[in-house]
């Protein structure tokens, strides 16, 4: 019912502070550094199934042995080609999820995520034009494509929902969404008329790791590494800015350059992830809020447990998407769409994101 | 001031005795409550009678006397505008006719419409650019009515079947049928089926049905995500050349659409438009609130769900024809309220609105050189993109400021 009272504007309250903990039914929190030793216990695990499970079963044993060095060449060929895939999938995982943090932190929007602030966009537009005007391009060209055109969407969004001022999340979204339709306008009028720019992109826009090469890893991983370092710097500082702007200046934090770095950072982050992997969906909106249930508000823990958290997603997702359409495979890209997705329906139905 | 309220008076006279009769009447009324004449209607008597010779009165007129003269107006101004939307849209359907080698000139499409045309003209009209011209003006008109049917019930100027998923949701269904069977018939059961799951699961994610829009805005875009998952993955995983074709279609085109498609937009029309018609009355009310609605017997549950299954329908019917087209249903009910001027659900000004942008934009895609070829979606979508955004720059600005 439209006018149905809320059951305790109290506890509403709180929730929509914590949305991560709305939706976990108020779970008691773990010590975090046992959480991250849970964590790391996790991404382990994911990784050894990455590793074992394909198209075609593998027995552990096997697996373990040509991991070991001692097993048949044609496994240790195959564990090879899985490997790379696996760090990969820990990589774009790990900055997706970070990016969200700091995006949700900056903006103190629980909907913050790459993807609906421009992000995702920017970079599919960067890369449709460049792979338009050379013909066709690598991970690397591509990675140094889509960094600036993320950077500039991002820059765009927020110009487009300034007006609005910061009261709201649905201005950035649907600002995010109005951005996101005029340059997947070009992308379309570009790809349909170039049917080779057509076939590379329609791969690439699902969202996938089979595609990711080592060339690709070492272009990006520079970008990856500089956005975490920044990340890491700029950490500490999202809790003075979760007080408020003005609570943060006074303080005397420098709350123009947190934001600003913090901002360039998401999106180095997301950029590089999505120019090695493709626009992946709503990992970077989901683990954060996750994290901010198991571990609480304080970012400097919030960030290692993203970096885990995300990579362990992504990998089991790819995993996920091997396996259920056994013999052929999935993209990536539907299966998290398909575990997020269903998330942020769940947070809307709690009321944990709009009703602040 | 009271001058010339008199001479008017006296010109009135002369016009309506009986009136000034009543008016007399009144001011006798008056004279007994006092100052007791708050409602509206007495005032606009008042007015027109020029009652009332104190300073502070005749100004209480005036101000009473703006809506009564209004109302004819705004009732010329509706139809005024609809004819000169009907003679663009006509307009711009005979130029896509006309225009080019195989070019039909009006006179030779009444030829053929008589029955005494010749054989490449017949062709043209009938197989080639008449039905491309029908089913964009009956596409558009269908959006416009399904754009506004949505915006009345949900309160919501940005509700819109795009916004909330369901031009995606159709275009999976589209998708996911192609896997299937191939065929205009099938491809309308795979839209509307696919248009129907996103509502629901959007409906029943809100958790409070249709009543709050933020929710149903983040709601849909996530049903949207994953939407475009589906359609994402059918594309790529096709072949080539049909992963083209598909993904045109999912942009939303008028190539090569032939009778059927027409006939098809035709019935979806005709069912769903006398039915949105119906519901007029109701959906003024609605812009009151539940409350009102129901205290005048709209039943506001029954009427919002009626209006929003009827704009599900149009706008399944308008994706099987031609594709999820973006931003038609959102931009219609806009520039229609702009364009007449007077409150209410201005349905049948939106729908010749939407007919017009879809039929305008097809022949920019048409004739305009760098859009060449293009499917008209991708004109719609840049267009809507950019005019949804300055509309929302706009609302915010009057908002904050």
């Amino acid at each position: 019912m439209r006018t149905a009272a809320p059951a305790d504007p109290g506890t509403r309250a709180e929730n929509a502070r914590v949305p991560g903990r709305a939706l976990l039914g108020g779970t008691r929190r773990l010590p975090p550094p046992l959480a991250l030793a849970l964590g790391v216990v996790l991404v382990l695990v994911v990784c050894l199934l990455s590793l074992a499970l394909g198209s075609r079963a593998n027995d552990l044993p096997q697996v373990l042995a040509a991991l070991g060095g001692r097993g048949e060449e044609r496994m240790a060929l195959i564990i090879d080609e899985r490997a790379l895939r696996t760090v990969v999938g820990l990589a774009v995982g790990a900055a997706l999820a970070v990016s969200g943090q700091l995006i949700q932190g900056l903006t103190r929007n629980p909907l913050g995520e790459p993807g609906l602030l421009g992000v995702t966009s920017g970079a599919s537009f960067a890369i449709v034009v460049v792979t338009a005007l050379a013909g066709s391009v690598s991970g690397g060209t591509a990675a140094i494509a889509a960094i600036p055109g993320a950077l500039a969407a991002v820059a765009l969004v927020h110009l487009v929902a300034r007006p609005a001022g910061t009261g709201s999340v649905v201005p950035l979204v649907l600002a995010g969404a109005v951005v996101t339709a005029v340059l997947g306008a070009v992308v379309q009028g570009l790809i349909l008329q170039m049917p080779a720019v057509f076939d590379s992109y329609r791969y690439w826009v699902v969202g996938s790791l089979t595609g990711a090469d080592l060339g690709t890893l070492t272009t990006v991983a520079p970008v990856l590494l500089a956005g975490l370092v920044l990340a890491i710097t700029v950490a500490p500082a999202l809790n003075t800015l979760a007080l408020g702007d003005d609570v943060a200046i006074s303080l005397g934090s420098p709350v123009r350059l947190v934001r600003g770095a913090g901002l360039a950072a998401a999106a180095l982050l997301a950029a590089a992830a999505t120019a090695a992997a493709g626009p992946i969906a709503f990992v970077g909106l989901a683990v954060p809020h996750l994290v901010r249930g198991i571990v609480g508000a304080d970012h400097r823990w919030q960030l290692p447990m993203n970096l885990l958290l995300g990579a362990a997603l992504l990998v089991a997702s790819d995993v996920v998407a091997r396996v259920i359409v056994r013999p052929e495979e999935l993209m990536v890209g539907v299966v998290t769409a398909f575990v997020g997705a269903p998330f942020l329906l769940l947070a809307v139905r709690r009321g944990a994101v709009t009703d602040r | 001031m009271s001058d010339s309220l008199r001479t008017r008076r006296h010109e009135r006279q002369n016009l309506a005795e009986e009136q000034e009769q009543e008016q007399e009447q009144e001011q006798e009324q008056e004279q007994e409550q006092g100052q007791g004449r708050g409602q509206a209607q007495e005032q606009g008597h008042a007015a027109r009678h020029g009652g009332g010779d104190r300073p502070d009165e005749v100004d209480r007129a005036r101000g009473g006397d703006r809506p009564d003269r209004q109302a004819p107006q705004a009732s010329l101004r509706g139809p005024l505008i609809g004819v000169v939307l009907v003679l663009l849209s006509i307009a711009a359907g005979v130029w896509t006719l006309a225009r080019g080698e195989l070019g039909v000139s009006p006179a030779d499409a009444l030829a053929v419409l008589t029955g005494n045309g010749d054989g490449p003209a017949e062709i043209v009209l009938t197989r080639m650019r008449g039905p491309r011209i029908l089913v964009g003006a009956g596409a558009g008109a269908a959006l416009g009515i399904a754009g506004t049917l949505f915006q009345s019930v949900t309160r919501n100027p940005l509700g819109s079947p795009d916004v909330i998923g369901l031009g995606a949701g159709a275009g999976a269904g589209l998708a996911l049928t192609t896997l299937v069977s191939d065929g205009p018939g099938s491809a309308w059961v795979g839209a509307l089926a696919g248009a129907l799951v996103a509502i629901g699961l959007v409906y029943l994610a809100t958790g409070r049905g249709f009543a709050s829009p933020s929710r149903l805005i983040i709601a849909g875009i996530a049903v949207a995500a994953m939407a475009l998952a589906v359609t994402q993955y059918v594309v790529a995983v096709v072949l080539r050349d049909e992963g083209s074709q598909l993904a045109g279609q999912l942009v939303g085109s008028l190539n090569s659409r032939s009778m059927q498609h027409v006939v098809m937009i035709a019935v979806a029309l005709a069912v769903c438009a006398p039915l949105a018609a119906l519901l007029r009355h109701q959906l003024l009310v609605m812009d009151m609130g539940d409350e009102l609605a129901d205290a005048l017997g709209a039943g506001a549950v029954r009427t919002r769900t009626a209006a929003i299954i009827l704009s599900v329908v149009l706008c399944a019917g308008a994706v099987a024809v031609a594709g999820p087209i973006a931003f038609v249903a959102l931009a219609a009910p806009h520039i229609a309220r702009g364009l007449v001027r007077s409150p209410g659900p201005h349905l049948m000004i939106s729908a010749l609105v939407g007919a017009l942008a879809l039929l305008v934009s097809d022949l920019a895609v048409q004739a305009v050189p760098f859009l060449e070829g293009l499917p008209v979606g991708v004109v719609t979508a840049g267009l809507g993109g950019i005019y949804l955004g300055f509309l929302l720059i706009r609302t915010w600005r009057r908002t904050t400021a």
